[in-house]
């Protein structure tokens, strides 16, 4: 599974960093962005495996830029995590209505993140190969 | 006394009879002479005379005495006939004062119970007029109309808020009179009419002069007999309380987002250097220092609030001393420069040194200082300038500081809420997270601590003017002298 391209959208630096030596130190590449508008334009440039991105962010938040996401056919596909501090904001409407497959809360533990990205992807793989 | 003459000429009449017959009977001629032989016939004619007339007074007075003594056997009888009657009478008597006196009871009862009426009825008036004076002097918007919808009392607020004179109103429909935005608050009335129902509650938004207001109104029937005589329908403001509700659930959501950020950064590399993922020195005194710098900002954060809190309820410990606005302001420039760089915003100031400006708290004011130009750097894009600058005003005895932005600037209509404690401009919210409590303790700090006041100019797009004034440290020593 190593490889795989995520990109991590947070306006906190420090949250970046330490998801992206988390998801390096296991093999991932790491693309990252401090606002929803940056990551919306990676995610179009870079067509990620998987987004983990944060709720609030400056201009655009997670929210807003998962329905970007959705909307553009080149990265509708795309699955997205929420790591957000305001998870009782979100409901299992919203996020089936989003598409987002998982939602964690803030504070998060780094461990848990990569296991639930690695099981994302390799659901999506699994379907891929039939 | 007639009786007793009637006695007397019967006594008379009985004794001339009795002279007569002395005379007629007595001896004749037995040893007299002729001489007194004619001397006693005339004395017996004389006395026949006598006793004849003697029986005619007699008769008389017996006829007399007889009528009077049937007259006192008849005044007997009917004496004790009007005996029996008098008893009777008496008994009535007694009967009618029993009554009499019975209706005097009553009477003095109806009395008391009358004096009580008119005594309840000017207390019931009294409390009328307490009740109304009540009523009327309500914040609450107070409706009453009768079993028609008409109107019968509308207190000035309701007159205030349904901008109607309730005078003119009266006895007419209340719809007629209400403007058609008040069409919903009128069908309420009529529909708890209608149903009876005890008490219908509602929250009802109303256009005023300075805004949407909702108010909570509570409308209940006044039954009579199982019918609904009237409705009695009370609006309550609670526009601030909705608001202030508002604001308390944006605070725990903003301040739980805020405490839960720095938590994150320490849960996060706390688990990566026990799991052993940083592989060298380097990158552990890195994570040590993350963790120890969101543990500041997680401090911060918390005595921000408390401090909040401390001003308001005056808990807080004030320790005042001759401050130079200018060292403080060199201070805390040093301390944000670093965020503002890495966001690529110049910070400058150009104040030349000057001591012992202020009396004032240090920190407090430190804080002030930093909380404005942290909130420049927040709302100013990436190539904007924050500038930081003193002057003093000799005239009011007032030093001033002035933090001035090229950021994105307040919209005018809220403008004057960016003090207010939880409040964050709705335009610049997804412009840089915070929990609306910074600026609302620099109020705090300047205006109920330091008798200062603070003042906010803004443009939107073009960027914002904060800043604050506080007494010179020599006007305040002189007045404490006074």
């Amino acid at each position: 599974m190593t490889g795989k391209k995520v990109l991590v959208a947070d306006d906190e630096i420090h949250i970046i960093h330490v998801v992206a030596i988390k998801l390096r130190n296991n093999g991932y590449d790491v693309v990252a962005a401090n606002n929803g508008a940056e990551a919306y334009e990676l995610a179009c440039s870079e067509k990620p495996d998987i987004i983990v991105t944060d709720y609030q962010m400056p201009f655009v938040t997670g929210i807003e830029l998962i329905e970007k996401l959705r909307r553009n056919e080149e990265t509708k596909h795309i699955p997205a995590v929420l790591l957000t501090a305001r998870s009782f904001a979100i409901t299992q409407e919203m996020q089936e209505s989003l598409g987002i497959e998982e939602c964690l809360s803030k504070p998060f533990s780094p461990k848990e993140l990569l296991k639930t990205i690695q099981d994302i992807l390799y659901q999506r793989a699994v379907a891929v190969r039939g | 006394m007639r009786r007793q003459r009637r006695l007397v000429w019967a006594a008379v009449g009985t004794v001339m009879a009795s002279l007569c017959l002395a005379a007629l009977t007595g001896p004749y001629d037995s040893g007299i002479g002729e001489g007194w032989r004619s001397g006693f016939a005339a004395w017996r004619l004389a006395a026949c005379c006598l006793g004849a007339v003697g029986v005619i007074v007699l008769g008389l007075a017996y006829h007399r005495l007889a009528r009077t003594v049937a007259s006192i056997a008849r005044q007997l009888t009917w004496d004790s006939a009007a005996a029996t009657d008098l008893q009777t009478i008496e008994r009535a008597a007694e009967t009618v004062q029993t009554r009499l006196q019975d209706g005097q009871k009553t009477i003095a009862e109806l009395e008391t119970e009358l004096k009580d009426l008119r005594l309840r009825s000017r207390l019931s008036d009294r409390q009328k007029q307490h009740t109304e004076a009540i009523i009327y002097s309500l914040r609450d918007a107070v409706v009453v109309v009768d079993e028609s919808d008409r109107l019968l009392m509308a207190n000035t607020a309701a007159a205030h808020l349904f901008a109607f004179d309730p005078e003119q109103a009266r006895y007419q429909p209340l719809g007629r009179n209400l403007d058609a935005q008040y069409e919903d608050f009128v069908e309420l009335i009529q529909r708890s009419r209608q149903s009876a129902t005890e008490a219908t509650r509602r929250e009802m938004a109303f256009a005023g002069p300075d805004g949407p207001r909702t108010f909570d109104t509570i409308v209940s029937c006044v039954q009579e007999q199982d019918t609904v005589s009237g409705v009695v329908a009370v609006l309550h403001d609670i526009t601030r309380e909705k608001e202030v509700a508002q604001m308390k659930n944006d605070f725990v959501s903003h301040v739980s987002h805020e405490l839960k950020t720095p938590l994150a950064s320490i849960t996060a590399y706390s688990e990566m250097l026990v799991d052993g993922e940083a592989d060298d020195e380097q990158t552990r005194k890195e994570f040590y220092q993350v963790i120890q710098s969101q543990a500041q900002r997680l401090n911060r954060l918390i005595e921000d609030i408390l401090n909040v809190s401390r001003i308001e309820s005056g808990l807080i410990k004030v320790q005042k001393e001759p401050v130079s606005l200018t060292i403080l302001i060199e201070q805390q420039m040093q301390m944000i420069k670093g965020f503002a760089e890495d966001k690529g915003i110049t910070v400058t100031g150009c104040n030349p040194i000057v001591y012992d400006q202020v009396m004032a708290d240090k920190d407090m004011i430190s804080q002030v200082i930093v909380n404005l130009l942290s909130n420049a750097v927040k709302y100013t894009p990436a190539g904007g300038s924050v500038r930081i600058e003193t002057d003093v005003n000799e005239v009011d005895a007032m030093a001033r500081v002035t933090v001035t932005d090229t950021g994105v600037g307040i919209p005018a209509d809220e403008i004057n809420h960016v003090f207010d404690k939880f409040y964050r401009v709705g335009a610049n919210n997804k412009q840089a997270k915070g929990t609306g409590l910074g600026l609302n303790l620099v109020r705090q700090i300047v205006e109920k601590v330091h008798n200062g006041r603070v003042f906010v100019a803004s443009q939107v797009g073009v960027g914002s003017t904060f800043g604050f004034e506080l007494p010179l440290a020599a006007a305040e020593l002189a007045g404490a002298t006074r």
